[in-house]
């Protein structure tokens, strides 16, 4: 027994960076999924050098220049206090991404432990499933609204609650995963090899439940961005001057007949970042998971 | 069958009872002394006191927990702080107006889902399928607040041929009504639309694919006859449960659809009552939806296990 176990190959099955190399080539290969990532790529960076990119600063107010359409000087036009909204829009993707990728960290950091918990150990399966079908049975956005009248509205708040508001689903992929791989064959090696709970859920299953959960997040990123605007449009989220989108759009609202162009921008620069991300995660499910393309 | 009704009877109600902990739980965690902003903010500390005693705010939180229940099971959820009415009566009067779009948009959504799917899986590489996916896709990314900001600056104001806003019920005028809720049904369904679409079409890719769809065309069925009697039937039953796991978008998205387009219902009346920090009003709300999401799911849990009984079987091993 032990000379045959001196002949298994380690027991760790690490995702190899070579096969991330190849979910990234074949994510390139679909001019669809390949769009996407340069979206993402091209806005991350817009966001994140936003004080460098952006013409004019996000707050300078210029009354000489209220509610203009775009234009050569103002590409996406001024506000009814002339400010420019490309400045703000740049800033607002900022606060955007941040809670998007804040939040689903936040799920991440709750939800894997506990997912991984629920599917190693049956005693605490049904406490953990219960406790995760009782989260789900608030819609994400009574729940998110709930938190933020406990917490009163703020972009931490809008980042807290979008994250608890994002455990049940990532409960629930740690969990079926775990259950999985918890099977499989060199798992068991790892336990014949004298490996502890600890170390068989840090080395062996939580590595290879990566890409399940990778491609939840990628989905859930733009799930929180969504929810990120909504939240702020209802005055439960970012609070104006920092300009957010969902704000925007919501400060926009008394202005619909005389600038339209402040409704409307933001709103495009959510559905364009979201549909890169959504096509971006869409090609890297397939890539990851060849079972799941059609 | 009677023991996995037993089974998830049994989840439901754990569920549900976690439920009333959480809003208890949650309700009791918002800032500010309850007895506090009862009373008014010049009350005196001796009419503070009175309200904590009348309201049972002096007892330990377990004696207050079962207090609350108590309540709650002769249907008594206090009274509203904004109005003054009973919590019970105003849900009563916003439910019918978000159960009548949610079930219009839910029509909306499963005409356009499970058509542009059926399209999808049967012209497979044509441009309709492309443009099935890109509305799919579409419908996934777009803020639903936005678009209905977006239909409301098109279809109200640059050509109004409907209104902006405002309720009618279908019972009082249909035509109204349905000229009412158009646009808030088209704006909240249009996400469902496109998670129904991509699920039909990948039951239909799968049903097109299996045998008993080879037997149909062996005897000489003709392809329509094939596709919506033997491949749609079959992909019904994935529709169904997903229309029913995506109750809970629908309801989110219902927050602020009716916020929009100012709807009466209970999503403006959650939003209104955590802006007025209307304590009572958010208990119940939130109670209300969590009881309607658990019963729903529980419904099409059952339904689904009613059409396909591998299910059962499935959840019983679980």
């Amino acid at each position: 027994m032990t000379a045959a176990l001196e002949t298994l190959p380690p027991p760790t099955t690490v995702a190899a960076p070579a096969s991330w190399r190849r979910a990234l080539r074949r994510v390139l290969r679909n001019p669809l999924s390949a769009g996407g990532l340069v979206v993402v790529v091209v806005t991350l960076a817009a966001a994140a050098l936003a004080d460098l990119l952006a013409p004019y600063p996000y707050d300078l107010t210029n009354f000489d220049a209220t509610l203009q359409p775009p234009s050569l000087a103002h590409w996406f036009g001024t506000d009814e206090l002339g400010r420019d909204q490309l400045s703000r829009v740049l800033h607002g993707l900022r606060v955007s991404v941040a809670v998007g990728v804040l939040s689903v960290g936040l799920s991440l950091l709750i939800g894997v432990p506990l997912g991984l918990l629920a599917g190693f150990y049956r005693l605490l399966d049904p406490v953990i499933s219960r406790l995760t079908d009782t989260l789900l049975a608030f819609p994400f956005l009574v729940l998110a609204v709930g938190l933020a009248a406990i917490l009163g509205p703020s972009l931490t708040t809008a980042t807290i609650a979008l994250g608890i508001g994002g455990v049940p689903l990532i409960i629930r992929v740690a969990r079926s995963e775990t259950l999985r791989l918890r099977e499989l064959d060199f798992v068991a090696a790892a336990v014949a090899d004298g490996a502890g709970d600890l170390q068989l859920m840090r080395r062996h299953i939580l590595p290879n439940a990566v890409n399940a959960l990778l491609v939840q997040a990628t989905v859930s990123v733009p799930a929180a961005i969504i929810g990120e605007a909504v939240l702020s449009f209802l005055g439960l989220g970012v609070r104006p001057p920092i300009p957010s989108l969902g704000v925007m759009i919501a400060s926009a609202q008394p202005l619909f007949r005389d600038g339209p162009w402040l409704a409307v921008i933001p709103g495009l620069a959510i559905v364009l970042l979201t549909l890169a991300l959504n096509l971006f995660g869409d090609g890297l499910r397939d890539a990851l998971d060849p079972r799941e393309s059609r | 069958m009677g023991r996995y009704l037993l089974r998830r009877l049994v989840e439901s109600a754990v569920t549900l009872v976690l439920a009333t902990v959480v809003v208890f739980a949650g309700v009791r965690a918002l800032p500010g002394d309850p007895a506090r902003t009862l009373a008014g903010e010049e009350a005196d500390p001796v009419a503070i006191a009175a309200i904590r005693r009348r309201y049972g705010f002096d007892q330990p939180l377990p004696v207050q927990y079962y207090r609350y229940l108590e309540n709650l099971a002769q249907g008594e959820m206090g009274r509203s702080l904004r109005t003054g009415l009973p919590v019970t009566d105003t849900i009563r009067d916003a439910l019918p107006v978000t159960v009548q779009l949610a079930v219009f948009s839910m029509v909306v959504a499963v005409l356009i889902g499970v058509g542009a799917g059926v399209i999808a899986a049967v012209r497979r590489r044509s441009a309709a399928e492309w443009g099935a996916n890109t509305i799919a896709l579409l419908g996934l990314s777009i803020p639903n607040f936005w678009l209905g900001l977006m239909a409301i600056l098109v279809f109200a104001i640059a050509f109004p041929v409907l209104p902006a806003s405002g309720f009618v019920s279908v019972f009082e005028n249909p035509v109204e009504s349905f000229r009412h809720l158009l646009m808030p049904a088209l704006v909240l369904g249009s996400g469902l639309a496109a998670v129904v679409m991509r699920q039909t079409r990948s039951a239909m890719l799968e049903s097109l694919s299996a045998d008993y769809v080879r037997t149909a065309r062996a005897k000489g069925l003709s392809n329509a006859q094939v596709v919506l009697s033997h491949a749609l039937r079959n992909s019904l039953i994935v529709v169904i449960t997903i229309v029913g796991l995506q109750l809970g978008a629908l309801i989110s998205g219902a927050v602020v659809t009716e916020q929009i387009f100012v709807l009466p219902g209970f999503g403006k009346l959650t939003i209104d009552a955590v802006f007025t920090r209307d304590y009572p009003m958010i208990q119940g709300v939130v109670l209300v939806t969590a009881a309607a999401y658990i019963a729903i799911n529980l419904l099409v849990d059952l339904l689904y296990s009613v059409i396909d009984p591998r299910i059962r079987v499935g959840g019983a091993a679980l």
